[in-house]
């Protein structure tokens, strides 16, 4: 799984932006699925039939990734941006971005701060791409960029950019590769804009009308130095969400997951989420309610450039989820 | 249709978040004619249709400008005084001085007062005026005023739309009604040329208070394709160039997640075929318009934004240059027009 995962980090698509990374994952489900389809706003869904006596199954995982957006090109081609969903100053500084059209840009700082102690805010930073002007420069504004950083392995350890949630794309194309007939129609569900709106997975279980939903994305975790409180770990399988910042996980369905990593022998976490959510969040206010729920990869450095999770805690989610949808 | 006598009454007419009645009775005399069919929803959304010359089933393109305003409400009545707070985001920092309409039992004109400079420390007066001190007098005593005003009764700004110099014009309301302006004359000029597409005008409310009516209308029209128009921020002292846009140099057309990139790009190809000056508006999340609420309807809806720039939002004094609204609406009418019977955005081309 780590040459999926590999291409999956190191391809281009920030929200809005998700034609490269949909073109990639469709050239790996496309023969594993019975039907592939682009909802209107963009999602990819890969359709595994049934035997037609089961339930309707959504799995969603989002394709999209945080990223930078120009807003402002200034006279000697320095340019100004926005965030694409949860972007820390933090991490900026010194970090490289890549544009669509191939265009590398390194963030700076400015150098007259009043207060050098304090984080400082994107307006007091800007993108350099070389450019010695606003004619010469190779992008214009609302054109966007996502952070640039190669996969890299480390033992169990899987460190790239984008992990969120590309990762959850590597199990729910996983799970669909070893997946044999079951009499449920499972919906593998691709979604687009989850980093700022959700709106992919939303729009996309209003066509599907699932009977349950999944979804399969990264969480926090309390493992590192001086952590907030959490009891997920690294390393300790995938997490059953309870609850995060935007939902409460369905009881049915936090336990069908719970039931599958018994029954699969999997170890996993209960995961209680202080902030952030997912697709499962949107998911479950669509049309009359979906009972939805979350399988959760463990992730350190959530929206750097360097998320980091461990491969056992991602075959753990395969096997969990392919007993969760039988 | 002159422009500016169409700016002045949809600026000086009523019509809060939630409280749309006699703006919507305008609209509905405007569109009228224009329209085939002409209804409301069920939150008082107004809904024209406009037939397209193509074959049926045609394929519907819904316009959305948000048709209510943002204003005061009654809060409590205190020896005669009005206590206020606020309907959608009014800006209290504007408030002491200005000529309201209390609408009561009947309607009353009065004035937003506060107490005078004399009498504030002089730490407070560096601040803007806390909610709780803004108050409204209508001049009456406290049992006339009982007697004619309740708790939760609406208050709208009483300002007279004015025409500045160099094609600005200047009023209440223009956020949105300058856009309702635009749709207004984009149905009139469609009603000129050919489209194979229906044309779903709706005049949407409560957007200033979390875009409920879009939601609901894009959910009972189920349109192909959607525009939003509304409006943005324009230049002014004060605010960033990179967050802003001239007055008088065109619409902007929103770039992002919330946006089909195929209704951006025939956008700017429709602005550049008729020769309308545009800016690219950068959105890098939800756009706070119609067209989000538009967007993650149904299935989702393939969304475009078109903003008029507009001075001093959200404060009784909103300006924007009137050949911006015209352009707005002949690009909306050209792009209508432009729309092929078997058009339909795509993501794989």
């Amino acid at each position: 799984m780590r040459d999926l995962i590999r291409k999956l980090t190191e391809t281009y698509g920030p929200s809005g932006f998700e034609d490269r990374i949909r073109a990639v994952i469709r050239e790996e489900v496309e023969s594993l699925a019975d039907e592939v389809r682009v909802t209107p706003l963009g999602s990819l869904v890969a359709v595994k039939k049934g035997t037609g006596e089961g339930r309707r199954i959504m799995l969603a995982a989002h394709m999209d990734e945080i990223g930078v957006m120009v807003s402002h090109v200034d006279e000697k081609g320095f340019l100004r941006f926005t965030a694409i969903g949860g972007v820390n100053p933090l991490t900026c500084i010194g970090a490289r971005v890549q544009f669509e059209n191939g265009t590398l840009g390194v963030i700076g700082i400015e150098g007259k701060r009043e207060d050098r102690s304090k984080v400082p805010t994107l307006n007091q930073l800007y993108i350099d791409v070389g450019a010695t002007s606003k004619e010469d420069c190779p992008v214009r504004v609302g054109d966007a960029a996502v952070f640039v950083r190669p996969f890299a392995e480390q033992g169990q350890r899987l460190v790239a950019k984008a992990m969120d949630d590309r990762i959850g794309c590597a199990v729910l194309i996983e799970t669909l590769r070893r997946l044999k007939k079951t009499q449920n129609e499972i919906y593998f569900v691709f979604s687009v804009q989850e980093e700022t709106t959700l709106s992919g997975a939303r729009t996309a279980a209003y066509g599907i009308e699932p009977d349950l939903a999944i979804a399969v994305d990264v969480t926090g975790t309390g493992d590192t130095p001086e952590a907030r409180p959490m009891a997920v770990e690294l390393g300790k399988g995938p997490a059953v969400k309870v609850q995060d910042r935007g939902m409460i996980a369905h009881p049915l369905v936090r336990d069908l997951l719970v039931k599958a990593a018994e029954a699969a022998g999997v170890p996993y976490q209960m995961e209680v989420l202080e902030y952030g959510t997912t697709d499962a969040a949107a998911m479950q206010l669509v049309r009359a309610g979906v009972p939805s729920g979350c399988l959760s990869i463990p992730c350190r450095y959530v929206h750097t450039p360097s998320e980091m999770v461990d491969e056992g805690d991602v075959e753990g989610a395969v096997k969990v989820l392919i007993e969760a949808v039988r | 249709m002159e422009t500016i006598p169409l700016l002045r009454e949809l600026s000086e007419t009523s019509g809060l978040a939630g409280l749309e009645a006699p703006i919507r009775a305008l609209v509905r005399r405007l569109w009228g004619p224009l329209v085939d069919e002409l209804r409301e929803d069920g939150l008082g959304s107004v809904i024209g249709l406009k037939r397209g010359s193509g074959p049926e089933p045609r394929p519907r393109l819904m316009l959305a400008v948000h048709m209510d305003e943002i204003g005061l409400r009654v809060m409590e009545i205190e020896k005669g005084f009005l206590r206020i707070t606020r309907i959608g985001g009014a800006d209290r920092r504007v408030l002491p001085g200005t000529q309201v309409v209390v609408h009561g039992r009947r309607d009353l004109p009065g004035v937003v007062g506060m107490r005078p400079p004399h009498v504030v420390p002089r730490e407070q007066r560096k601040k803007p005026v806390p909610w709780e001190e803004l108050f409204v007098d209508v001049g009456l005593p406290e049992e006339e005023v009982r007697k004619l005003v309740r708790v939760g009764d609406p208050i709208t700004f009483d300002r007279k739309l004015v025409e500045l110099k160099n094609g600005l014009v200047t009023g209440k309301a223009l956020d949105n009604r300058a856009s309702v302006a635009a749709a207004t004359l984009a149905l009139e000029q469609l009603g000129r040329i050919d489209h194979a597409w229906d044309v779903v005008a709706v005049a949407t409310v409560q957007e200033e208070v979390g875009l409920y009516g879009a939601a609901t209308s894009a959910y009972s029209v189920a349109p192909d394709l959607a525009l939003a128009v509304d409006v943005t921020f324009g230049q002014q002292p004060g605010v960033p160039a990179d967050q802003s846009f001239p007055l008088g140099e065109g619409p902007t057309i929103s770039l992002g997640p919330n946006f089909h990139p195929q209704v951006v790009e025939r956008l700017k190809a429709t602005a550049e075929a008729q020769e309308i000056p545009y800016r690219i508006e950068p959105t890098p999340g939800r756009s706070g318009t119609d067209a989000w609420a538009i967007q993650v309807a149904r299935e989702g809806v393939p969304t475009g934004l078109v903003s008029i720039p507009v001075r001093y939002m959200h404060q009784p004094v909103e300006t924007v240059a009137v050949k911006d609204v015209e352009r707005a609406a002949r690009l909306l009418a050209s792009f209508a027009a432009g729309l092929e019977p078997d058009f339909q955005p795509r993501w794989e081309d």
